[in-house]
């Protein structure tokens, strides 16, 4: 497995085109950043705080809300594309190269490359989210500073959080963040595994992210239904920047995820074990 | 299930094609109850026209592809997906292909290591040999020419000290110069000891290189044997004389001469068989009769059509 992943990060990280997309989720934060120092957001409305412009309100009184407010930004599109690309690419890329069938003509387990491609996928894609929270943290601190929230009376009444809560905060977001979008990763990954087109792969990931949104947003749609899908917890890390509350949807959201991961991963893993390779 | 017929009756069977079948969807069946064997040393050429399931066996062979029915020998050892005995395969299927944005060394050692093996193992400078592209070696693939490519393709076919080489189609897409480098070079690993198994629709080039070919049509078994055997039932040589009717007249009296034709300047014999051209070019000249040429008609393209024609009525 150690040389197998060696080899498979390698493969990823010695490509313009991981690089190009880290440039991405570096420099989107920095402008993001630049944009809300140079026009401050006013207070926003009941109700409204919880989208990104309550969170840029916020960081204007401190840059630790800052990665915050880029997460979510990122998260509700331009992340999902990105960890897409990262799931779709792993296998259906090699069989455009044609290079899969002389790995699969050696000695080596489907199963093994299989979850090794997986594991490099899922790695690149919790960097990227990584990388935005760095991002949006240091150009954060730098034009907002680095102390506790003190916000007078932003809702209901004056709003606090001390400077170590926040980053613990920043630290769960970031986790919470990363995992939820590994079941898009999972989903453009079968995708991978069951067409040779990477594109194909990707749009297949995205596409349940936006299926998934437009079903939660549908009232008629049971709860019960909407409650499994895989984005209905997704914005729930939320809350705790702005009401400062850890919600314990975020376990349920992230069970969701795991399950999502599960089935998708050992759907691929099943048709990949008796794929003939023609590509 | 047909039983596998031994291209030649000595020697260890290193490859064992048995029963084998192949259908795509419900309706395609790209190989067809084949059967064949390869000895240890043999140079076998699988021949067929586009679409007679050539490559679908190879990738049979080599486990990429699930057969329907039968089984795919490598060793006596029946082949699946990871096999250990792919070990001892060094393979090249339709055209040679690399990981675009790594350069050709990298390429070769991430290949190498990906299967497990180490990279001290590897019989670099064989390859890097075959591979002839100097300092190219270290550039990425992407700017690489496709004989450049397929070069480096041949190159990791070596990496492992094959005992079995399974080429499809090698030449495909090569020019002159580099299609009679690599019949050279599988010449020079089969008299090194390998045993290559591999596909062409150009006939020419089996038998230049092979010695035996397999002949296939339609995803089924047409004929196989050795080269010579192939080219040699009922063939027919082109003769050309100084004096055509006193030739025609001393031939027409040898008991293995079927016909003789006058095909301008020359003849045309259908002989029993080939043993016999040396006795008959030797009556010729004591006759007083000139000999210039004698040629062969019968080749393995005359044959293989004939094959595949009378196979398919």
């Amino acid at each position: 497995m150690i040389p197998l992943l060696r080899v498979e990060l390698v493969k990823a990280l010695k490509r313009m085109r991981t690089y190009v997309i880290f440039l991405i989720v570096i420099g989107i934060p920095v402008i993001m950043t630049i944009a809300v120092h140079a026009n401050p957001p006013g207070a926003p409305g009941r109700g409204e705080s919880g989208r990104a412009g309550g969170l840029f309100y916020l960081a204007t009184n401190t840059g630790l809300v800052m990665p915050a407010a880029a997460l979510r930004l990122m998260s509700g599109f331009l992340l999902v594309i990105i960890v897409a690309v990262f799931g779709g690419d792993a296998v259906a890329g090699e069989a455009t190269w044609g290079n899969l069938r002389y790995l699969l003509m050696r000695p080596i387990s489907r199963g093994r490359l299989l979850g090794t491609k997986f594991l490099v996928a899922l790695l690149c894609a919790w960097i990227a989210t990584v990388l935005v929270v760095l991002a949006g943290f240091v150009a954060g601190v730098i034009a907002f500073g680095y102390h506790d929230l003190n916000v007078p009376g932003l809702i209901f009444s004056s709003y606090s959080q001390s400077a170590g809560t926040l980053v613990g905060h920043l630290g769960i977001a970031t986790a919470y963040v990363a995992w939820s979008l590994s079941a898009v990763v999972a989903f453009s990954f079968l995708f991978s595994v069951l067409t040779d087109a990477p594109t194909g792969a990707v749009f297949a990931g995205v596409g349940l992210y936006i299926t998934s949104t437009i079903l939660d947003a549908i009232d008629s749609v049971p709860s019960g239904i909407r409650n499994i899908l895989p984005t209905h917890y997704f914005d729930s890390w939320v809350d705790m920047f702005t009401q400062n509350h850890v919600s314990t949807d975020m376990w349920k959201g992230a069970g969701i995820t795991l399950a999502y991961v599960v089935v998708f991963v050992g759907a691929a893993a099943w048709h990949f074990r008796r794929k003939d390779i023609l590509s | 299930m047909t039983i596998a017929q031994p291209l030649a009756p000595s020697g260890e069977t290193v490859v064992e094609i048995a029963g084998l079948s192949k259908r795509f969807g419900s309706a395609v069946l790209a190989v067809d109850d084949l059967s064949f064997t390869v000895e240890r040393g043999q140079v076998v050429g699988l021949l067929g026209p586009n679409g007679a399931g050539k490559t679908t066996c190879l990738r049979m062979l080599l486990g990429l592809i699930r057969p329907t029915a039968g089984e795919a020998k490598l060793f006596g050892t029946t082949v699946r997906p990871g096999s250990r005995e792919l070990f001892r395969v060094g393979a090249l299927i339709e055209s040679a292909a690399f990981v675009p944005h790594l350069s050709g060394m990298q390429n070769l050692r991430m290949w190498w290591e990906e299967g497990g093996a180490k990279w001290r193992d590897a019989d670099l400078d064989a390859a890097l040999a075959i591979a002839d592209l100097g300092d190219a070696i270290d550039r990425k693939v992407k700017t690489y020419s496709q004989g450049m490519r397929q070069r480096l393709g041949l190159a990791r076919v070596l990496l492992g000290r094959p005992e079995i080489l399974v080429l499809d189609e090698p030449t495909n897409g090569l020019d002159p110069q580099e299609m009679r480098e690599v019949r050279q070079l599988v010449r020079r690993v089969a008299d090194a000891g390998a045993t290559v198994l591999f596909s062409s629709h150009v006939l020419a080039e089996v038998e230049q290189t092979c010695t035996h070919a397999v002949v296939m049509d339609r995803g089924r078994f047409v004929a196989g044997g050795s080269v010579a055997s192939l080219i040699g039932t009922s063939g027919s040589v082109y003769l050309d004389v100084s004096d055509v009717d006193a030739a025609e007249r001393l031939l027409a009296t040898f008991p293995n001469v079927t016909s003789v034709t006058r095909e301008s300047p020359g003849l045309v014999l259908e002989l029993e068989d080939h043993g016999s051209r040396a006795a008959l070019v030797k009556a010729l000249v004591d006759a007083g009769i000139g000999v210039d040429t004698v040629m062969l008609r019968r080749r393995l393209e005359d044959a293989f059509l004939g094959l595949v024609e009378d196979w398919r009525s």
